[in-house]
């Protein structure tokens, strides 16, 4: 396991990236984040054989080259990367996504409000949730 | 029971033969009874002329009239009964022997005193008959227990004067009727057939009918001159006459059933036949309307298989008449209607398909409005905080204040692309339908609206009245509930005494839902543009909202079959209704 990493962030845009990451670090917890821009990076990163497992993966859904649905199918379908937390962190409260995300598998969905003080909030709890509260298996 | 023309046909036929039937039999009927009256009421006359004329005729009368002129009777009495007595009573013989056994004659002085007398008969001592002067007289018919008898006489000489003192007397002859049945066969064959021939005195009793004794008929048929009615026994046809010379009367009668033998004749042979006529031509008229009302169940079969869904259905035409042309119509529209019926199927599926590619890309329009419109948004907010977090101090507070106002509208965009989201969800969400308890859920929107109201200096009090229940899609119908009583509570707001009212009233077929504030009301004249997406009569300053609330109710509610309106007044509250379905359309 790498110590190294504790939350996968996979977001395209950049203003949200780093609102996300301030929410964090507000709550001490945006040393341990890396940060992909699209899907393909996210599968690049459980791929190139470091088998780095990390406490959750913030998920956006709208990415460009393989989208987030795609990278949740694929994670949730190796068994290398089955049981990490999946949290789906995305603008869309369309119903047919919800239900697409929870039956590939998601842990969480979250709909990003437009509110920032509540964005922030909401980033902050999954992330105290996930990596404080949260007992993965060993 | 199924009234089809092929039962209604034959039926009719059938009552109007029968109608005809009895028509014609009840006209045959009147007639040949009317007809054998006639004949009845001129033979009765006829027969009782010819026992009349029997009567008068006897001789009786002529041998009577003769002896009392007899020279050796009237020397007789002349000598006081002194001379003579031999030649009188050989006169007297000519007329009736000794030894006649039915008949007597006596001879009498005008004291009644008895002279002389022949014949064994003899019923009183005395004079039956005051006695004709010129010939003789009948005197009434008289009877003694079961015997009839007649009486004759004459006078000798005139019984007055000189006369009643010498020479003068009676001849009377007293005889017993023969009453037998052979008398009366001969006299009824003489009248002929089934008259019966009575004969009487003119006064009443007694009777006989030349068998027996019978009671006399009623004063009616003897004083009539023409044929009438009475009851004897049965029910009689009776004409009466008297017979000359004698104070008798004769009567000949005819049952009634005889009179009208003929038409029951008629009716007996014309019946059975008029009941053939009725019976074939009903079973001609079933024939017919079975010939006529077979194809038409064909074409009519053929099109009910048509109204159901089969439009292969043809019919076959087996004749050339109108029945044959309806046939060939029929055929030709279901060709028609088969042929449209495929081109519009056709024409429904590319529609169809349109519709959903249409559908599809408004699906995708609104996500991409959900996620992109949202993201910029998200990011012009939180810089703003950021930089009022993190420069608080470098900033003047006007820089703080404007960009207080970009947080405010940053918030309210997002609002109203949330409101419209849902909005626009509405359209394409698919209605369940169940029963719904609206009481329930108007309580349970009532709590949940009373825990988050906010900024109220005033009381609320809203009452729920008992409400039906509706049939429809309960998170929608919440929905509903919810916008008009968060829009009672934002509207109430100011007031010291707020109060809510959430009822309902049967009108006119359906359920009319309302929800009653006493808020700040609105101007009625703009009561149609409530419902309108982003229409708002008050300004975000007075009463927050994006003006999607009641376009939300108004959708809603449309997509379940049903209503909705509003009254109000500026300062005097609103009132919101709303109709739904009671149960499944």
């Amino acid at each position: 396991m790498s110590a190294g990493v504790e939350i996968l962030l996979v977001e395209d845009n950049a203003n949200d990236a780093e609102l996300t990451l301030r929410a964090l670090k507000q709550r001490n917890l945006a040393n341990q984040v890396f940060l992909c821009r699209d899907g393909a990076e996210a599968l690049d990163f459980f791929a190139d054989g470091a088998g780095r497992v990390p406490k959750v993966v913030l998920l956006d859904l709208k990415l460009p080259k393989v989208d987030g649905l795609e990278v949740l199918r694929r994670l949730k379908a190796d068994p290398r990367t089955k049981s990490i937390p999946v949290v789906v962190l995305t603008s869309s409260r369309e119903e047919p996504d919800i239900e697409r995300a929870y039956a590939l598998g998601a842990n969480s969905y979250i709909v990003k409000p437009v509110d920032f003080e509540a964005f922030a909030r909401a980033v902050s709890d999954v992330g105290l949730y996930w990596l404080l509260l949260n007992h993965p298996p060993q | 029971m199924n009234w089809s023309i092929e039962r209604k046909l034959p039926l009719f036929v059938t009552i109007l033969l029968l109608a005809v039937a009895i028509t014609q039999l009840t006209i045959g009927y009147g007639e040949v009874r009317q007809a054998s009256r006639a004949l009845a009421d001129k033979r009765l006359p006829l027969a009782t002329k010819v026992l009349a004329d029997l009567f008068q005729a006897g001789q009786g009368r002529v041998r009577i009239t003769a002896l009392a002129k007899d020279p050796a009777i009237a020397a007789f009495l002349r000598s006081g009964g002194r001379s003579g007595r031999d030649a009188a009573l050989a006169a007297m013989r000519r007329v009736t022997t000794d030894t006649a056994s039915n008949t007597g004659l006596e001879l009498r002085d005008f004291s009644g005193k008895l002279l002389l007398h022949t014949g064994r008969f003899s019923v009183a001592d005395s004079v039956f008959v005051s006695p004709g002067t010129d010939s003789a007289r009948y005197g009434p018919l008289m009877r003694r227990d079961t015997t009839l008898f007649i009486a004759i006489a004459a006078a000798v000489g005139s019984g007055e004067g000189r006369d009643a003192e010498r020479g003068g007397g009676i001849v009377q002859q007293v005889a017993r009727m023969s009453l037998s049945e052979r008398t009366r066969t001969t006299l009824t064959g003489l009248a002929g057939g089934d008259v019966a021939l009575l004969l009487g005195n003119a006064t009443g009793d007694p009777w006989t009918d030349f068998a027996r004794i019978v009671p006399a008929p009623p004063s009616n048929v003897l004083n009539s001159r023409t044929p009438v009615r009475y009851e004897r026994g049965e029910t009689m046809r009776a004409s009466a006459a008297p017979v000359p010379g004698t104070p008798w009367m004769v009567v000949a009668e005819l049952p009634s059933r005889v009179v009208s033998a003929p038409a029951r004749a008629y009716l007996t042979a014309m019946a059975p036949l008029a009941l053939l006529i009725v019976i074939v031509g009903a079973l001609i008229a079933w024939w017919g309307s079975r010939r006529l009302t077979r194809p038409l169940g064909d074409v009519t079969h053929a099109a009910e298989a048509l109204a159901a869904g089969d439009l292969d259905q043809r019919v076959l035409v087996r004749r050339d008449d109108e029945l044959g042309r309806l046939a060939r119509s029929f055929n030709t529209m279901a060709e028609q209607v088969s042929r449209s019926h495929h081109h519009l199927e056709a024409q429904v599926a590319q529609r169809t398909k349109a519709l959903e590619g249409t559908n599809a890309e408004l699906e995708s329009f609104s996500y991409s409005v959900s996620h992109d419109l949202r993201a910029p948004l998200r990011a012009i907010h939180g810089f703003a905080r950021i930089l009022l977090e993190d420069h608080h101090a470098n900033l003047e507070p006007e820089a703080q204040r404007l960009l207080g106002v970009i947080d405010q509208n940053t918030r309210r965009m997002g609002q109203l692309i949330d409101d419209l989201l849902a909005f626009s969800r509405l359209g394409r969400k698919e209605i369940g339908a169940a029963p719904v308890d609206m009481e329930e859920l108007a309580r349970a929107v009532a709590d949940e609206v009373r825990r988050t109201d906010v900024g109220r200096t005033g009381t609320l009090a809203i009452q729920i009245d008992p409400l039906p229940p509706a049939h429809g899609d309960r998170p929608l119908l919440r929905q509903v509930l919810s916008n008009l009583l968060q829009n009672a509570a934002k509207f109430t707001r100011d007031r010291a005494e707020a109060r809510v009212e959430v009822g309902s009233r049967w009108d006119s077929g359906e359920t009319v839902y309302f929800i009653k504030d006493n808020g700040a009301g609105f101007d009625a004249r703009y009561a149609d543009k409530l419902f309108g997406v982003f229409q708002r009569l008050h300004s975000t300053e007075q009463f927050d909202g994006t003006g999607v609330g009641l376009a939300i109710v108004k959708r809603i509610v449309q997509r379940h079959g049903g209503r909705v309106w509003a009254e109000g007044k500026v300062d005097h509250g609103a009132t919101f209704y709303f109709t739904l379905p009671t149960e499944e359309r």
